[in-house]
């Protein structure tokens, strides 16, 4: 899949994906997110002194796992859409940090730990799934990062 | 009696330490992971803590080649906030006691 363009309009992202690469995309949202909760990187640790981590999960693990569930259902209520995929700056955040969980839980199913990974794979590996997922999905990271600083 | 005292004693000078030591500014520590991109990371850092694309580079690539970077140093309350901003964006990150 190669997605046609990911471009700055003034104030907005537009996306600009064929019928068949949003639904891509969405099939690819539905198979991750249930990986994403039970990643590693899903309870992320602030403190080493185990009361401080008590209290600090406290007082916000549960806006931590609220603010994911909002992240992951933005990105996928645009794609179930037939709307352009028109993105304000928090919109545009919601998508980078939503893509961003995705690779994480993905990267984690692959066993993916240490950098230099990508040479742990051959080359039909890389252009093959779930590798190939993981690449489109760094691919529109990047370009929302990109069509962000841009402006 | 004396013993007492002396727990008294002792109490305070423990509380009063913990009082200096809760004064101390927390540092707010980024560890690298595999697999999130570089140039999100450089994205986040300026986003969250304003810093320009100069500074939000070096500290990325401190991350990266390094393992961590400290990327701001604040009372705790305002550490434990960079923190759970970071941990929303999928940063991995710590505090600990300057």
């Amino acid at each position: 899949m190669n997605l046609a363009e990911i471009i700055r309009q003034g104030e907005l992202v537009h996306l600009k994906v064929s019928r068949g690469e949003r639904r891509a995309l969405l099939q690819i949202l539905i198979r991750l997110e249930p990986l994403v909760e039970h990643s590693q990187w899903a309870s992320p640790r602030a403190y080493q002194d185990p009361e401080y981590e008590r209290e600090f999960q406290r007082l916000v693990g549960t806006d931590l796992a609220d603010s994911r569930s909002a992240d992951l259902g933005q990105v996928r209520v645009l794609l179930e859409s037939d709307q352009r995929i028109l993105l304000s700056a928090d919109q545009a955040m919601a998508w980078l940090r939503a893509l961003n969980l995705l690779r994480l839980a993905l990267a984690e199913r692959l066993g993916i730990t240490t950098d230099g990974w990508e040479e742990q794979f051959t080359a039909q590996e890389h252009r093959r799934p779930p590798l190939a997922t993981l690449h489109l999905l760094s691919w529109v990271q990047e370009e929302l990062v990109e069509a962000l600083s841009g402006g | 009696m004396s013993a007492i005292n002396e727990l008294v004693v002792g109490e305070t000078r423990v509380d009063k330490k913990i009082t200096e030591r809760r004064d101390r500014p927390w540092q707010v520590v980024v560890w690298n992971d595999p697999v999130t991109l570089m140039s999100y990371v450089v994205f986040v850092f300026r986003r969250l803590f304003g810093y320009d694309l100069t500074t939000a580079t070096r500290l990325m690539l401190q991350v990266h080649n390094e393992g961590k970077a400290v990327v701001a140093t604040e009372p705790r309350e305002r550490a434990e906030v960079a923190v759970a901003q970071l941990h929303a964006h999928g940063l991995q990150a710590t505090m600990a006691r300057d």
